[in-house]
């Protein structure tokens, strides 16, 4: 018989898993309604339990009522803290992915190729993605606020490589076939398995892409 | 007038010093301080990121302006310019970044006050406001609004207080400026130390901060 929390808590091991995963599993459209319904139910449970007395309750006359009301008061605030968390721990996940400059659209269609087991969304049609709706508008709507943040510093390039800079140029390994580029010393042409040095400014976002590979 | 105004004003070196250098400095500190204090500090006044916006801007400017000439004398100076100018950015970009990270972190904590919002930039607010609204409206349309009313408030504060601060307990270490008398809290007792000049400690942030503020410690 499952207690209440026990879906909170799973909530909460998922959360924590995503942590340490480099992609974001799928949502888990199921476990969060039925944690929305325990709450749900709990507060039907509370209201029902108070409704006898009309407003003019007395938990030292009703210890065993009172108890059950703060039982219940708790879970609802603890399953209210493991959603939060939940969520919390995707968006905060979307928001790396955002500052890595990683397309959402890229990421679904390497989940797919994932193998099965990797798809469980019941509800999506568009299956492919492990976010759920809200998670793709809130990763739209995030990615336009931190180009309305970075607007401001337009010279400084945010999003850029948190390592401090030790040498203007680096030696760079092609990993994918990435097209020409265009420096300040003029064009090169990105094409796999080829190296180059060149100016870590100009290729940051192709390493960071994974278009090429850092050396030494 | 801050603290800075005052730090300048005893500094002898201050008038020897050339202005881009200064900057630098300050900024490095402001870098090396923001990154070790476990909340965040007051975003510099006096205009100060528009001067080293300006600094980066110009300095951008000379580098696209020499990359014509081929001169090797001009190329090796190009270099130079260059390196610098990556570093520069670093710093502004790392500053801002830890900035950010700890606004993110304790988001509903930094808006919930006119002191603690006055600590961040225009553009830090407008930040900070809109990411919560985003994160609010996520929670409301992924669970929150079919919860009971009562309970969609993310800022509850009976029982357990929903809002999270950063730990002001937090240990980070500090050097001393000036000889002065330190008073820190401990596991089990207080201790007051007389401290010279120039000695590091380790102190708890809720401890050190009234020896930043009065510019008598530097973070480190």
């Amino acid at each position: 018989m499952p207690m209440y929390g026990d879906l909170g808590n799973k909530l909460v091991q998922h959360a924590k898993r995503t942590q340490n995963l480099a992609h974001l599993p799928p949502y888990q459209t199921e476990l969060v309604r039925a944690v929305t319904r325990e709450v749900r139910d709990l507060d039907r449970d509370v209201a029902a339990l108070l409704e006898p007395f009309q407003g003019s309750f007395d938990p030292a006359e009703h210890q065993a009522t009172a108890c059950t009301l703060l039982v219940n008061h708790l879970s609802m605030r603890r399953n209210k803290r493991c959603l939060l968390a939940y969520h919390r721990t995707r968006t905060d996940k979307l928001e790396e992915l955002v500052w890595n400059g990683t397309d959402i659209l890229d990421m679904a269609g390497a989940q797919q190729a994932g193998g099965p087991g990797a798809v469980s969304a019941p509800d999506g049609a568009a299956g492919s993605s492990s976010l759920s709706p809200q998670e793709e508008d809130y990763f739209r709507q995030y990615g336009d606020l931190l180009a309305a943040y970075k607007g401001h510093w337009t010279d400084i390039d945010l999003t850029g490589s948190l390592e401090p800079p030790r040498d203007l140029f680096i030696d760079v390994r092609v990993l994918k076939d990435a097209g020409e580029i265009q420096t300040e010393y003029g064009a090169i042409n990105l094409t796999k398995n080829s190296q180059f040095y060149v100016r870590q400014g100009d290729v940051e976002r192709l390493i960071a892409q994974g278009y090429l590979q850092k050396l030494g | 007038m801050d603290i800075d105004d005052i730090l300048r004003e005893v500094d002898p070196t201050f008038h020897s010093v050339p202005l881009e250098k200064r900057d630098l400095q300050e900024l490095t500190r402001a870098w090396v301080a923001e990154r070790s204090a476990p909340e965040l500090l007051p975003w510099p006044s006096h205009g100060f990121f528009e001067r080293i916006n300006d600094n980066i801007k110009r300095q951008i400017e000379r580098v696209e302006d020499m990359t014509g000439d081929m001169d090797p004398k001009t190329n090796f100076a190009l270099i130079v310019i260059q390196t610098e100018l990556e570093r520069y950015r670093y710093l502004v970009r790392s500053y801002l970044r830890a900035r950010l990270a700890k606004i993110d972190r304790h988001a509903l904590h930094y808006l919930s006050t006119d002191e603690l919002r006055a600590r961040m930039s225009d553009v830090e607010l407008a930040y900070a406001t809109r990411h919560q609204a985003l994160l609010h409206n996520h929670y409301l349309s992924s669970f929150l609004s079919s919860f009971p009313p009562n309970l969609q408030n993310l800022n509850d504060s009976a029982g357990i207080n929903m809002v999270e601060a950063p730990d002001l307990d937090s240990a980070v270490f500090v050097r001393l400026l000036r000889d002065t008398l330190v008073t820190a809290k401990g596991v089990e007792d207080d201790d007051a130390v007389t401290v010279k000049a120039d000695d590091i400690l380790i102190l708890r942030w809720s401890d050190a901060k009234p020896l930043v503020e009065a510019g008598s410690a530097e973070l480190v």
